[in-house]
């Protein structure tokens, strides 16, 4: 599996020329990293609005805060932690004023709406099949959408991302079996989602 | 047979994936899988939702974000320069806001001191230049026209300025005289500037009046002049003395101007004696070792009534011999004397001072 961290060392020597105050390092630094991080946040949240004011605060705090940046993680990873805080900060808020988006299903129950995917024939109904198809992204971030904002973020960070057990509970400041448990409940539950036969 | 239901399998699944079983679970549930195709084909999705989801590739991020995120940078960036909090804005601000305080202080510092040097160094037109150090700055020099040292002699022999300063220590401004003691001062008691007292510069050395010696008189002709600083111009026609300066200098500020004191003695005289009354009375004052210190001649008439006053100073033990002198000029009325005249009242401990009131009878 690629480690997090693994394409940052050409963005090292961007945060190097940052911090020298080199003119369009950071530039350079977005250009190279808003991608994921925008992708990161509109799984996460589910609005595009959301999604592009959260990567705006994202790369705002980074701008605020790189100086103090260690280097002890990827910049990529110490981005994608910024971005997983501020998706939840925000979810909270929604939820705290009533703003749910999409009707959650059970969590890790059965999905009250059926299957977000329907397999064409017998040959088709493998996810990993599916995948070769040009929909695959949207159906898996459909499923992901359906997921609770509580582990929807660890299956982004683990098993997008490439994060590791111990580094998301040091995110979620929880015990690395409790991550374990809620990534599984949530693995069963987007399987569930995306085969009919599941 | 298969020891391992389908719930506990399912539920190890995603460790069994992970490799994070022991050997024990993992061969059990490597022999139920083997067994249930249910478990088997939950086993292989999972496993094909793990991979889908690692392969997802990121959703391009739209294109307004970049400049979005740039414009909201340089208005942090603007709003950081001009934040006043400490340490926030240090390294933008410009160098004269910056240092603005530790300049004023250093300002302040230097004006003072100059202000101080000036006092210290500059001497007043007019104002005669200390006897006590020869080689004072050309600028007085030039301003005494009867000095017999050129500005450029001054020059060359320019004492350090410790010397130069008027208020030097008396010991070592005498050693640095020595060196020059071919040029003898021509300051006499006629170069004296009538300056008053009041415009006297307050670096001239303290004036404290001391007692000539008997027999001297005042100099009517010169007002300015005390009279007791006749002697000193007559010491200094002879020859350098340190006290000339002294004795000349005029009293720097106005509180060191001699202050009405002393005991009033009232002395009742003839019409016939009348004339020189004055002139008695501060003779036997200067007899007795005092000095009289002002004439006050009113009208000068014999009529009846207040004529003059005459008052003097002299020393403590010669003040009952003084009023004896006095009971000899004239008639001293009980009430012209009151009992606490012989008290000492003088400018100085261990002398006395009378008014002396001349009235005619």
């Amino acid at each position: 599996m690629e480690r997090p961290g693994g394409k940052g060392r050409p963005v090292d020597l961007l945060v190097e020329e940052f911090r020298r105050g080199a003119p369009g390092a950071f530039e350079a630094i977005v250009r190279a990293h808003q991608d994921r991080v925008y992708s990161f946040c509109a799984r996460m949240l589910s609005d595009r609005e959301d999604a592009l004011d959260a990567a705006q605060e994202v790369f705002l705090s980074a701008w605020r805060n790189l100086a103090e940046f260690r280097g002890e993680a990827a910049l990529s990873t110490w981005l994608l932690r910024i971005a997983a805080n501020r998706c939840l900060n925000r979810i909270r808020r929604r939820k705290s004023l009533a703003e749910r988006e999409a009707p959650w299903p059970e969590p890790f129950g059965e999905a009250e709406d059926g299957p977000v995917f329907q397999p064409a024939g017998v040959e088709a109904d493998r996810p990993d099949r599916l995948a070769e198809s040009c929909e695959m992204g949207k159906i898996l971030a459909e499923a992901l959408s359906r997921l609770d904002p509580g582990s929807r973020w660890m299956v982004l960070l683990s098993d997008v991302e490439g994060f590791t057990y111990e580094e998301i509970a040091s995110l979620a400041e929880v015990p690395v079996g409790t991550v374990k448990s809620r990534l599984h409940r949530a693995r069963m539950a987007m399987r569930r989602l995306l085969s009919p036969v599941a | 047979m298969d020891a391992m239901d389908c719930r506990l399998a399912r539920d190890l699944l995603t460790d069994y994936q992970d490799g994070a079983l022991d050997a024990a679970d993992a061969a059990a549930l490597a022999a139920h899988l083997r067994g249930c195709g249910e478990c088997a084909d939950c086993d292989g999705s999972l496993l094909a939702v793990r991979e889908a989801l690692r392969g997802l590739p990121p959703d391009p991020a739209p294109p307004e974000l970049l400049p979005g995120i740039l414009a909201a940078v340089e208005g942090e960036d603007r709003d950081v320069r001009t934040d006043p909090r400490p340490g926030r804005a240090d390294a933008t601000r410009p160098f004269l806001s910056r240092y603005r305080l530790p300049l004023e202080a250093a300002a302040a510092v230097l004006l003072f001191a100059s202000v101080y040097w000036y006092q210290r160094t500059s001497t007043p037109p007019g104002h005669p230049p200390s006897g006590l150090s020869s080689g004072v700055s050309s600028e007085a020099g030039k301003a005494s026209p009867s000095r017999t040292m050129t500005a450029k002699e001054g020059a060359d022999e320019l004492p350090p300025p410790a010397a130069r300063l008027p208020r030097g220590n008396p010991k070592t401004a005498k050693k640095k005289e020595a060196p020059a003691p071919a040029k003898p001062r021509t300051w006499t008691a006629a170069d004296l500037p009538s300056v008053p007292a009041i415009l006297a510069s307050t670096g001239s050395e303290r004036i404290v009046p001391f007692a000539p010696f008997p027999g001297t008189a005042a100099d009517p002709a010169r007002p300015g002049a005390p009279a007791f600083g006749k002697r000193e111009s007559a010491e200094a026609e002879g020859g350098a003395d340190s006290r000339l300066s002294r004795s000349f200098s005029p009293p720097p500020t106005r509180l060191l101007r001699p202050l009405p004191y002393g005991r009033d003695i009232v002395v009742d005289v003839k019409p016939e004696s009348r004339e020189g009354a004055e002139e008695r009375i501060a003779g036997a004052a200067m007899r007795l070792g005092g000095i009289f210190e002002r004439f006050d001649r009113g009208t000068g008439e014999a009529a009846p009534g207040p004529a003059g006053t005459v008052r003097v100073i002299l020393p403590e033990v010669a003040a009952a011999r003084f009023l004896e002198e006095v009971g000899r000029i004239g008639t001293i009325p009980p009430e012209g004397m009151p009992a606490a005249t012989d008290l000492p009242a003088g400018p100085r401990p261990g002398t006395v001072a009378y008014a002396v009131r001349i009235r005619v009878r």
